[in-house]
């Protein structure tokens, strides 16, 4: 389990299944994300069958987004970790509404970046988002991404042209926000 | 076969094999490019007979570069090709350095460019670049790219990490560039 000040993030488990189907299927939550075909159950669920029954390794890492009394609210991802680069993309869905805009997304993407920077030592986190979500770019400015440029209409959706935004958080500078992790600690000699 | 003015396209063959090997193991050739580790010949002769063994299709579009004397120089192909957003991420070699700085490369881009468009339909084709590779950059500017982001310290290579720069060229931009 990995705390943050709002959210926990955890492994993914086969009881999700019924959240993360449920969500993967909402077109108000799915018109912010890259998925665009509605999805059988089936294989929604062979795909958290293959996630749950793995240990996590290095190229991939998701998590449950999990609230602090236990509610699970959404997930999120680093993947795609470029291991001689040091990079790795971020992805994040708040799959329950209710919980959009209240500091939860921020939150999760904080303590996701947080944890590739100091146990995966990436030097770069970035994120891809449509122009049109207001709501996410505030959100991941707020927890310290830096727009680094726009694609002009690389994506179709909704019956026209979307730009895709790039957003990066490196390394120095998000610890300059959000405070470095403790200088090492010695340890106690028997 | 896809005429341009400097250059022609066509399918990548095997007997392309022995140039690609050569190239693909070249400093100079691959100093900007995602190729970081030598390659053993045996490998590159299975990727070159899963070039030359496979039908060219939308998602797997892939053009050996020859001058109008028949001389290979290179290649360039899309990857990520999008059929919902109609976009294409284009990746070029040119291998032979004795066809460095002397518009090959822009020209093999411009015409496949006009393949992309005209032929697949695509809406927008980019791609990545060093952003310290100042010549592909000016070729790439030149072929009507233009400079949409710098995604910072993206790549490490030779002790140092460095940006990566996204560049697009939409249908339209192409349309008016080529037409002029």
């Amino acid at each position: 389990m990995i705390e943050g000040k709002l959210v926990d993030l955890r492994p993914f488990e086969m009881s999700d299944l019924d959240d993360d189907w449920r969500w993967v299927n909402d077109r108000e939550f799915t018109r912010y994300v890259s998925m665009r075909y509605p999805v059988p159950r089936l294989a929604e669920e062979e795909w958290l069958r293959a996630r749950t029954s793995q240990f996590p390794a290095y190229g991939e890492q998701r998590f449950a987004i999990e609230t602090k009394d236990g509610r699970h609210i959404g997930n999120c991802s680093l993947f795609d970790v470029r291991p001689a680069d040091r990079v790795a993309e971020l992805g994040i869905g708040i799959g329950e509404k209710d919980c959009w805009s209240r500091g939860y997304g921020t939150d999760a993407v904080i303590t996701l970046t947080r944890w590739g920077f100091e146990e995966m030592d990436l030097r770069r986190v970035f994120l891809t988002v449509y122009d049109f979500n207001v709501r996410g770019r505030k959100a991941y400015a707020k927890a310290g991404f830096v727009e680094e440029g726009c694609l002009r209409k690389a994506i179709y959706r909704e019956g026209r042209r979307v730009d895709l935004v790039i957003m990066g958080a490196l390394r120095d500078e998000f610890f300059a926000l959000h405070g470095a992790p403790p200088a090492a600690v010695e340890e106690v000699a028997r | 076969m896809i005429e341009g003015r400097l250059v022609n396209l066509r399918a990548q063959e095997f007997s392309d094999l022995d140039r690609f090997y050569a190239w693909i193991n070249d400093p100079d050739v691959t100093r900007f490019l995602d190729a970081r580790y030598p390659v053993a010949r045996e490998a590159e002769e299975a990727w070159a007979r899963d070039r030359a063994s496979s039908m060219m299709s939308y998602t797997n579009v892939h053009f050996a570069i020859e001058t109008k004397d028949g001389v290979h120089i290179g290649s360039v192909n899309f990857h990520k090709i999008s059929p919902e957003n109609r976009t294409g991420r284009l990746g070029i070699m040119i291998g032979d350095k004795a066809y460095w700085s002397r518009g090959y490369g822009t020209d093999a881009i411009t015409t496949f460019c006009r393949f992309g468009f005209e032929e697949m339909d695509l809406a927008r084709i980019d791609l990545t670049v060093d952003a310290e590779n100042a010549r592909a950059i000016a070729c790439y500017r030149k072929a009507g790219f233009v400079e949409e982001a710098r995604l910072r310290q993206d790549r490490y290579r030779r002790g140092a990490a460095a940006d990566t720069l996204v560049m697009g060229l939409l249908r339209e931009e192409f349309d008016a560039l080529d037409r002029a």
